[in-house]
């Protein structure tokens, strides 16, 4: 093309092989991009060839940086070293590439207004030429590649002006290209870090207790990761130490807080100091090491083993409720949230529940929305932990998050649960009093066939069940209570493993076991149906006496496939 | 909800109604049948049995029944037998038919599956 031809061939031949020359290096600089996404490999040897092609003295290549939108040069071949430069959009015949969105040919550089001489004034370097032709991509301009001075001394054309307009194509492709990767390997370099400040929190959580235990606690994180924590821990005293918080904020800051104050509070309540004093220590604590003005709600305290006496003190943390029959009370926190002020008593509490239980919640809870976008607040959670309140812990937990779940949940949402544990080692699921009189049988089938539902039996399976506990409370109503309709009926759903265990108790008098014989079913007729269904639908069943003076337990036992509930 | 007072044929939309299609009393229950008030659905079967050689029990609406439920049918069924008059189950909804089968009275009764096929049985 430029190249000096001593017999110069003729001219529809020369153009033909300019046109293979200009297409084998468009292929082979596309290539050399497609090698790498790492431009800072690739761009400034693709920017030598360019020069090189072209047989320019020297080309730079200018990037838009999108939040300044300043022209800044980033790669340079050539005589004179412009890296560094910094354009404004219009500034210079590079500016007003992509000012105008248009190639730019300058042929005499000493007069052409446009030209910015700063670069030759300092290096003595002597501009004679210049083309320039923009870079972009759909969504807009991304920068300028530039070449100064024709090696054979001419000024560049239009030709050349055509052949650099060319060139720039496959290169702001490449540079778009390696952008985006960037971009996604940066994506996943910070979802690598949620994820793992995620696992760390789930690992601060306590593991659920076996068996016997007064404490316990649900995270429902709104977000990938939370600011809210609990925890629980066993003294050697016997005593059980909980904590309950929340970090102001979110995102991964909040969760690193939250990490530093769940281990934090955990540290300065295993000494079995009163809950102030404990607050006050880890106040202390944090105070001297945050600055960043964020701040830890929490509520903490000690529970005996029986879930009974309560010792805690609240910091910046919504009320603690007390539900004992009916009734609720309400324990405000002592003092203001840790982290701001140092030096500061906090005042505590110390409750019996007598059969209560205590529930403290992060404010996620009481932020819930409705439809409406309407807070929850707290004569919602009120509202809520009554409708629950016959349920066993774990189900009623279940059941409050469920509940929770449904409306909005603008915060992370956190709930910790005391009472008094129930003396038995399987899981109860649902406890459900009634009179002993048939028109509460529907109120019973209805729990129960919620339950089952939660617990994803299948409608047949569930239907049948449910039909077995009525069989059950009817024949308690009509023979062990002779359908007086005094005296009540209570059900308790467990589960042990895969077995699900149905218990109806009475204070009727003790009815002789060999009276429940079922008959053989198909048989046509009126009586002892009730009792073949029961046998039936359950593994096993039996009937024993509730206490030494009166009272029945009626015991209903039926494995069922465990889907991992 | 414990306190409520529950209304055997209103309230949860539990009910008996009655009216004559082809010389068939037909008997319609809906809602759950339990023991709060089966004894009535046994009184309204025997009557209508007292009164008319053949009578139907329609149970397309009913959403749940229990042994007492069943045995006001099979009651019913027994007396007719005994006075020579026709009885069947009409429509029977899915709920009572699982019951029917696992108490295995599914062959024993008089099944027709529309009450328009009345006359024919």
């Amino acid at each position: 093309m430029k190249l000096a031809h001593s017999v110069a061939p003729p001219a529809a031949a020369r153009h033909a092989a300019d046109a293979v020359r200009t297409l084998a290096f468009l292929a082979d600089l596309s290539q050399a991009f497609a090698v790498s996404l790492d431009l800072r490999k690739t761009l400034p040897e693709a920017i030598t060839r360019v020069a090189d092609f072209m047989q320019a003295e020297g080309a730079s290549l200018f990037l838009l940086e999108p939040a300044t939108r300043v022209l800044e040069c980033r790669i340079c071949v050539g005589p004179v070293d412009m890296t560094g430069v910094r354009l404004s959009i219009g500034q210079g015949v590079v500016g007003l590439a992509v000012a105008e969105n248009a190639t730019q040919i300058v042929t005499d550089a000493a007069t052409d207004p446009r030209v910015w001489r700063a670069g030759d004034e300092a290096s003595g370097f002597v501009t004679k030429s210049l083309l320039c032709a923009p870079l972009g991509t759909a969504a807009g301009p991304i920068g300028v590649i530039e070449l100064v001075n024709r090696r054979d001394g001419h000024s560049f054309d239009a030709e050349d002006a055509e052949m650099l307009r060319l060139i720039a194509a496959p290169t702001s492709l490449a540079i778009n290209n390696a952008r985006m990767a960037n971009e996604l390997v940066e994506q996943q370099r910070m979802k690598r870090e949620f994820d793992l400040a995620r696992k760390l929190q789930k690992s601060l959580l306590p593991k659920r207790r076996r068996g016997v235990f007064p404490v316990l606690g649900v995270n429902l994180p709104a977000h990938e990761i939370s600011g809210d924590f609990y925890d629980y821990f066993e003294l050697p005293d016997g005593r059980i130490g909980f904590v309950v918080g929340d970090i102001s904020g979110k995102g991964l800051d909040a969760a690193l807080l939250m990490i530093r104050a769940a281990s934090l509070l955990r540290w300065a309540g295993k000494d079995g100091i009163a809950p102030g004093a404990w607050l006050a220590r880890a106040n202390d604590e944090l105070c001297e090491t945050t600055h960043d003005g964020r701040f830890v709600c929490a509520l903490v305290g000690y529970s005996d083993r029986d879930g009974n006496a309560l010792q805690f003190a609240g910091a910046g943390f919504p009320p603690a409720l007390v539900y004992r029959r009916g009734a609720f009370s309400e324990y405000a926190s002592g003092g203001p949230p840790l982290g701001i002020m140092a030096g500061i008593a906090f005042e505590q509490h110390e409750v019996e529940l007598n059969g209560g239980s205590l529930y403290a919640f992060s404010d996620g809870a009481t932020d819930v929305r409705d439809a409406d976008g309407k807070r929850l607040g707290n004569d919602g959670v009120r509202e809520l932990i009554k409708r629950h309140a016959t349920m066993a812990p774990d189900a009623r937990l279940r059941a409050l998050l469920s509940d929770l779940k449904h409306l909005k949940l603008v915060d992370d949402t956190t709930l910790l649960l005391i009472e008094k544990p129930r003396a038995h080692d399987a899981q109860v699921l649902l406890e459900h009093h009634m009179p002993a009189r048939a028109e509460y049988l529907r109120d019973m089938r209805n729990a129960l066939r919620k339950l089952l539902d939660q617990l994803g039996i299948e409608p047949a399976l569930r239907d049948r069940l449910v039909l077995a506990v009525d069989e059950a409370c009817t024949n308690i109503i009509r023979h062990a209570y002779g359908g007086q309709g005094a005296g009540g009926i209570g059900l308790r759903v467990s589960r042990a493993d895969d077995v699900l265990s149905f218990e109806l108790t009475d204070d009727a008098p003790c009815i002789d076991p060999d009276r429940m014989r079922p008959k053989p079913l198909g048989e046509c007729r009126a009586g002892g149906l009730g009792v073949a269904l029961i046998d039936t639908v359950m593994d096993t069943w039996h009937v024993e006496p509730a206490s030494a003076r009166c009272g029945n337990r009626l015991v209903l036992r039926k494995r069922i496939e465990d889907k991992g509930f | 909800m414990r306190g409520v007072a529950i209304d055997k044929t209103g309230v949860h939309m539990s009910g008996i109604a009655s009216e004559t299609i082809d010389g068939y009393v037909l008997i319609r229950l809906s809602g759950e049948v339990d023991l709060s008030w089966s004894q009535q659905v046994r009184h309204a079967v025997l009557a209508a049995l007292e009164s008319h050689p053949a009578v139907g029990v329609e149970l397309s609406e009913v959403s749940y029944i229990d042994s007492s439920g069943i045995a006001a049918l099979v009651e019913g069924f027994q007396n007719a037998r005994a006075r020579g008059s026709r009885f069947a189950l009409v429509a029977v909804s899915d709920a009572v038919r699982a019951v029917l089968e696992l108490a295995r009275l599914d062959r024993v009764f008089l099944i027709i599956s529309d009450p328009a096929s009345l006359g024919e049985a």
